[in-house]
C-alpha cells in the first residue's frame, strides 16, 4: 500500500512535468513545493535509517531546509508570493501522509513490510528520493517555460509599443530565473542523493584508511550546510552572513583543490577541471566580496550562531585534515594519501549546489531583513554609490533623494539601512548565486573516471591559484613550535 | 565586592581578547583577499573568525566590547597576544569554553608561526 503511494506519487509527478511545460501554473507548482517537501521529510523519518545512505549525509535534511527556505520566501512576499497551491503537489502530499500512516502502522512488526510486491523501508526511501527528483524536475522545467514566455512578452511587447503596464517587468523575468536555479539545486540534490544512496557503503564496510576522513569531509558538509539554512532561518545577525558567505568561499576553494588533485593524477576527466576550476574561482570571489559586504554593517557587540560557529570549525578542522599541510595546500600525492578523491569531489560538488539555494536565500534576506543597519557614515557612502549606478540603469527613483542626514553623520548614529544600500546587498547575493551556478553547470559532467588521462605537464591549461600555490610551496621557517 | 571586581576585571579582559581576535581576523582576511582566488590562507583567516565568535560568547552581557583598535599589523603578533591575555585570566573564569578557546588560540599560533593553513 504505501509502495503504491509513492509509486502513484512519482507517476503523477512525471505527467505534470509533460502537462506543465506549456502552461502557466508554475507560480502554484513553487507554492506547492514547501508542502510536498514537509511531508517528504515526516515519511522518511518514519523507516529504519536506510543502510545505504550514508549517515553523515541525510539527504532529506539538506531538502527539507530547501524546501523551508523557499516557503519563507514566499511568506515573505517573493515571488510567487502567497496563493493558491497546485493540487497535484497537494495530492502527492497527501499521499506521502498517507504512505506515513501506513508505515507508522506496520512500524511494530516492520519485516512484515517487505514482502514480495511491498515496498521496504529502503525502498521506500529510494522511491521517495525519486518522487521529490521528478517533481523538483517538473517545476523546473515549468518555471523555463514560463520564464521564456514572459521573456517573448517582454520582446513583443517593446517591440509593439504597448503600454509599459501590460509587459512584464524585468524583475519578474529575473525572479522566475533565480526561482529555476533553486528548483534545479533541488533537483540537482535529490537526483545526487539517489546515485549517493546506491554508491556509499554498498560494501558496508567500517569507514579506515582513506574512508575516514572522506565520510568526515562529507558529515562536516552535511552538517554545515543544515545548519547554515537553520541559522539563516532565524533572524541572523550580518556576523552569520558574513560566515556562511566565507566558509562558502572556502568550499569553492577546496573544491578547486580536491578536483585539481583528481584531474593530475587520473581519477577525474582533466577537460571538467579545466571548465570547472575559473567557475569555482569565481564564485569563491563572489562569495567573498559578498563577505566583506556584510562585514560593513556588523558591530562591535554582533554575535555568531554558536551552532554555527561549531558547524564552520568542524568543517575547517576536516578541510584542513584532507587538504592542507604546514606550508598551505598539501600536494595531489598527499591528498590523495588522505582521502578518495572522486568520491570528495562529488561531495563537494554537491555541497556547491546547495550554495546556490543558500545565495539566494543571502538575497532574501538582504531585501527583506527589517533589522539591518549600520553607521550613518557608511551608509551614505554605500547609498549614493548604489543610487548613482541605479540612476545610471534608468532608475528615477532614487534622484535628489538624501538618505542620510548631516546630524546623523556627524554622530555617525547607526541607521536602518535605505534601498539602495540594501540594492547592494542584494546585488552581491545575485552575482554570488549566478556565479555559484555557472559553477554548478560547469561541474555537471564531473564523474569519477577509471581511465581519465592525467594532466600532462606540457599541456596549456588554466590551473588554478590554489594548484599554481602548490606548485610553489612557500616554506616559512618555524618560528614559534607547536604549543604543549 | 572582591569577586565583583574579579567577575568585571576577567570580562574586560575576555573584551580585549575579543578585540584583538576580531583585529587578527581582519589582517587575516585582508591578506587572503590580496592573494585573489583560492589563497590557502583562508583556511587560517576562518579559523581567527570562528575564535573571535568563540571568545565574543564568553563575553558577559552588559560588558563594553568596543574599545581601541590594537595596534600590530600582523596577525601572528596579535594572536599571540590574544593568547597572554587568555593566561592571565583568573581561575575563577575557568570553563570547559575557556579552555576550549584557549587550545584554539594556541593553535591559531602555531599555524600563524609555522604557516600552517596559510
Amino acid at each position: 500500500m504505501a509502495a503504491r503511494s509513492l509509486s502513484s506519487s512519482t507517476t503523477a509527478t512525471g505527467w505534470r512535468a509533460r502537462r506543465c511545460s506549456t502552461c502557466l501554473l508554475t507560480g502554484r507548482m513553487v507554492r506547492g513545493w514547501p508542502q510536498l517537501m514537509q511531508s517528504a521529510a515526516e515519511l522518511w523519518a518514519v523507516p529504519p535509517p536506510d543502510p545505504t545512505v550514508s549517515a553523515s549525509g541525510d539527504p532529506i535534511a539538506t531538502l527539507a531546509a530547501m524546501g523551508r527556505a523557499v516557503g519563507r520566501g514566499l511568506a515573505a512576499g517573493h515571488w510567487p508570493g502567497r496563493g493558491p497551491r497546485d493540487e497535484a503537489w497537494e495530492q502527492i502530499a497527501s499521499n506521502f501522509v498517507q504512505a506515513r500512516r501506513l508505515l507508522e502502522e506496520h512500524a511494530a512488526g516492520s519485516e512484515a513490510v517487505s514482502t514480495d510486491g511491498q515496498a521496504s523501508p529502503t525502498t521506500a526511501n529510494t522511491q521517495l528520493l525519486h518522487a521529490l527528483y521528478v517533481a523538483a524536475h517538473a517545476t523546473a522545467v515549468a518555471l523555463t517555460g514560463y520564464e521564456r514566455g514572459l521573456q517573448h512578452r517582454l520582446e513583443v511587447g517593446a517591440r509593439r509599443r504597448q503600454p509599459l503596464v501590460e509587459r512584464p517587468t524585468a524583475l519578474e523575468v529575473e525572479s522566475a530565473g533565480g526561482m529555476i536555479a533553486r528548483f534545479d539545486a533541488i533537483e540537482e540534490l535529490a537526483a545526487g542523493s539517489l546515485a549517493a544512496a546506491r554508491r556509499i557503503d554498498a560494501t558496508d564496510q567500517p569507514a579506515t584508511g582513506r574512508r575516514r576522513p572522506t565520510v568526515r569531509i562529507a558529515a562536516a558538509l552535511a552538517a554545515w550546510e543544515i545548519q547554515a539554512y537553520r541559522t539563516l532561518a532565524s533572524h541572523p545577525d550580518p556576523a552569520d552572513l558574513v560566515r556562511v558567505a566565507r566558509v562558502q568561499a572556502l568550499i569553492a576553494t577546496t573544491t578547486v583543490v580536491v578536483g585539481e588533485a583528481a584531474a593530475r593524477r587520473g581519477e577525474i576527466d582533466a577537460g571538467v577541471i579545466d571548465r570547472l576550476t575559473p567557475a569555482l574561482e569565481k564564485a569563491q570571489l563572489a562569495w567573498s566580496r559578498s563577505a566583506r559586504r556584510w562585514a560593513e554593517l556588523t558591530r562591535a557587540a554582533s554575535r555568531t550562531d554558536p551552532a554555527l560557529v561549531k558547524a564552520a570549525g568542524q568543517l575547517r578542522t576536516a578541510i584542513r585534515a584532507a587538504v592542507a599541510n604546514q606550508t598551505g595546500w598539501a600536494t595531489p600525492e598527499q591528498i590523495a594519501g588522505r582521502i578518495d578523491l572522486p568520491a570528495t569531489a562529488l561531495t563537494l560538488h554537491r555541497s556547491l549546489v546547495a550554495g546556490v539555494e543558500l545565495a539566494h536565500v543571502t538575497r532574501e534576506i538582504a531585501a527583506d531583513h527589517p533589522g539591518l543597519a549600520a553607521p550613518a557614515r557608511l551608509i551614505a557612502m554605500r547609498a549614493q554609490g548604489e543610487a548613482e549606478v541605479a540612476i545610471e540603469q534608468g532608475e528615477t527613483r532614487f534622484e535628489g533623494v538624501r538618505w542620510v542626514t548631516p546630524r546623523q553623520i556627524a554622530a555617525n548614529e547607526v541607521i536602518p539601512l535605505p534601498e539602495p544600500a540594501r540594492r547592494g546587498l542584494v546585488n552581491a547575493a545575485t552575482d554570488v548565486a549566478a556565479a555559484t551556478n555557472q559553477a554548478v553547470a560547469a561541474a555537471a559532467h564531473l564523474r569519477p573516471t577509471e581511465h581519465a588521462p592525467a594532466v600532462q605537464a606540457d599541456r596549456a591549461r588554466h590551473i588554478g591559484r590554489a594548484a599554481r600555490q602548490r606548485e610553489i610551496p612557500v616554506r616559512h621557517p618555524n618560528r614559534g613550535g607547536r604549543p604543549r | 565586592l572582591n569577586k565583583h571586581a574579579t567577575d568585571v576585571d576577567a570580562a574586560e579582559t575576555l573584551a580585549g581578547v575579543v578585540r584583538l581576535l576580531r583585529q587578527a581576523a581582519v589582517l587575516a582576511w585582508a591578506a587572503a583577499d590580496r592573494a585573489g582566488a583560492g589563497p590557502a590562507a583562508q583556511l587560517s583567516a576562518l579559523g581567527v573568525d570562528l575564535a573571535a565568535d568563540q571568545a565574543r560568547h564568553l563575553v558577559p552581557d552588559g560588558t563594553e566590547i568596543d574599545g581601541p583598535v590594537p595596534v600590530g599589523d600582523q596577525p601572528a603578533g596579535l594572536l599571540r597576544s590574544a593568547e597572554l591575555l587568555l593566561r592571565r585570566l583568573p581561575p575563577i573564569t575557568a570553563s570547559d569554553a575557556l579552555d576550549y578557546l584557549r587550545a584554539t588560540v594556541a593553535d591559531l599560533v602555531w599555524e600563524a608561526n609555522t604557516g600552517a593553513g596559510g
